[in-house]
């Protein structure tokens, strides 16, 4: 008896539109599409952008459906592919002379109303509640922005893709103590730049 | 665990990608250390303080990536879409079900090679064996089921005796019958009446009519006149003794060089010398053979036998057997009563007379398969 499509593994739906089955395609779709968005939007900071190469990422997967193995982990190659996609585009937008990722952004930049978007987005409790995660989101974001590559990448693949180490060795081709260490190392500028907001996190739990 | 191994596997145990036991372990290392309590607690307030909340993609966008995907699928090249309808049919050909019902097959299939066929009097299923001149009791004749029948019932199954003498008397009645098989074969068939006839003679024991018809069939020519010719000699051989046959037999592998029936008459030829103590034509004949594929061994083994048995004792016994016997016959043809009553039957002085009786008597002797 064959599994539902919500609750079969990612490579089995992935097989199961090997032979033909649509339905498979669209409950990945349907799992992937946020976090997938995500990444790439937090990459490259452009929604447009992010909708875009979203799109452009199953569409490869389209193309390429008979080159996955069922051996092979799904978001492992799903995410090589964004990952690749995402090089391509920061390579472009170097080229049209666009603000580097590596730049700190102003505070009237679309990158900020992006951090306030996102911390808008939390539950909303009190107004101090609410002003204190705003915050707290603004300096995460520019962060980010300010934060190495490498050291980027790894931080969104764990946390917003949600990849283990091992797969995001694979996905940057990498070691998996590398991406540790990245990960060390981006958690600790983090610490460091949301010190005063640890005993506020303590006291939320 | 050790704070070095703690530090090691800290991002592990804020992730909870450890294993279970190394799980415990860290938790237990962790409870008892506040250095360690310490980062791990920090790196979980900054985990949690910093982790992004996902933002929701544009509303359409599940939408317009599945309306792409069957756009692409559409738009698919040739190569790609037969590589996708071989994933396909590779799928259910590597479905258990499918995989099942070949082994099935497979065993249906070599189970079928341990049966055989059921013996019996079928007409249409017969063994032979032939080019073995000198066979002991396995020779096989190939004749149809209805003259096998009657020569069943006439002659009943061959004996065999075990001395070496018996097996060359044998030998020499045995074989004939079954060695220009092919040439039987050839004959046998429907339209040719006089070499049947001259057969049904044969087998009879007519063998001056038989011989008459086989040398009349040979005169004729065509494709069964060498084992006429063979026949011939065979029915000499029955009727006159092995004197008149080897001159016969010689003669047919002159007149059909390269035949079944020439080969075998060369060899019943050799055995006609040897039984009439001619040792030198014998090995003539023996060697002749020595190199045909079908009779070299035969031949070999004859032609060992008798360089053995040529001494000169033995050779002048045969010689003045061979003697009496024809001075018998003569004595017998013009006076047969003193011939019944004063000598022996020829069959009981020459070793290959009876014998020779029983080649036409073995001829139908055939072995049911």
């Amino acid at each position: 008896m064959a599994a539902a499509p919500g609750d079969a593994t990612d490579e089995t739906l992935m097989v199961r539109y090997q032979r033909g089955d649509r339905a498979a395609f669209a409950t990945l779709v349907r799992r992937h599409h946020r976090p997938l968005y995500n990444y790439v939007l937090r990459q490259l900071r452009k929604p447009q952008a992010a909708e875009d190469v979203t799109q452009e990422i199953f569409l490869r997967v389209v193309e390429n459906a008979n080159e996955f193995k069922h051996e092979a982990r799904f978001s492992t190659w799903v995410y090589t592919i964004a990952r690749n996609l995402c090089i391509d585009q920061l390579r472009k937008a170097v080229h049209r002379r666009h603000p580097s990722l590596d730049q700190p952004l102003g505070p009237g930049d679309e990158q900020s109303a992006l951090g306030e978007r996102v911390a808008d987005a939390r539950p909303v409790g009190d107004a101090e509640r609410t002003a204190a995660s705003s915050q707290m989101m603004t300096i995460v974001t520019q962060l980010l922005d300010t934060m190495p590559d490498e050291q980027r990448e790894v931080f969104l693949l764990r946390e917003v893709a949600n990849l283990p180490f091992r797969e995001i060795a694979v996905v940057t081709g990498v070691a998996e103590n590398t991406v540790k260490s990245r990960m060390r190392y981006a958690l600790d500028r983090l610490r460091t730049a949301l010190s005063d907001f640890e005993e506020y996190a303590r006291a939320l739990r | 665990m050790d704070c070095e191994r703690f530090d090691r596997l800290v991002l592990d145990l804020l992730y909870e990608e450890l294993d279970e036991l190394t799980d415990a372990s860290a938790k237990r290392h962790v409870e008892q250390c506040a250095r360690c309590r310490g980062i791990l607690a920090g790196l979980r307030a900054t985990r949690e303080v910093g982790s992004l909340p996902l933002v929701d993609p544009p509303a359409g966008l599940e939408l317009a990536i599945l309306d792409a995907e069957r756009r692409a699928r559409d738009e698919l090249p040739l190569r790609q879409r037969l590589g996708r309808g071989v994933s396909v049919l590779a799928g259910y050909a590597m479905r258990p079900q499918l995989a099942m019902a070949a082994l099935l097959l497979l065993a249906i299939g070599s189970s079928l090679m341990f049966f055989r066929a059921r013996p019996g009097d079928r007409s249409s299923m017969s063994v032979t064996e032939r080019g073995v001149p000198e066979s002991d009791n396995d020779s096989v004749a190939v004749l149809p089921a209805a003259s096998r029948g009657r020569a069943d019932d006439a002659h009943g199954p061959p004996t065999v005796e075990s001395t070496p003498e018996a097996r060359k008397e044998q030998a020499l009645g045995a074989r004939p019958a079954a060695a220009p098989a092919a040439e039987l074969d050839q004959a046998e068939s429907p339209g040719d009446s006089a070499f049947q006839a001259a057969l049904a003679a044969l087998r009879n024991g007519r063998y001056k009519e038989a011989r008459e018809q086989f040398e009349s069939v040979a005169t004729r020519g065509g494709s069964e006149a060498p084992a006429a010719a063979f026949h011939a000699a065979e029915a000499a051989r029955s009727e006159q003794g092995c004197a008149e046959a080897a001159r016969l037999f010689d003669q047919v592998p002159f007149q059909y060089p390269g035949t079944l029936a020439g080969y075998d008459a060369t060899f019943q030829a050799a055995a006609c010398y040897e039984s009439l103590g001619d040792v030198e034509k014998a090995r003539r004949n023996y060697q002749a053979l020595l190199d045909e594929p079908n009779y070299g061994p035969r031949a070999r083994s004859a032609l060992d036998q008798l360089e053995r048995s040529a001494d000169p004792v033995a050779v002048a016994s045969r010689r003045a057997k061979a003697a009496a016997k024809t001075l018998s016959d003569d004595q017998g043809e013009a006076k047969p009563g003193v011939a019944a009553g004063a000598a022996p039957p020829a069959g009981n002085t020459s070793p290959a007379a009876e014998p020779q009786k029983n080649t036409i008597q073995q001829a139908p002797a055939s072995v049911k398969h």
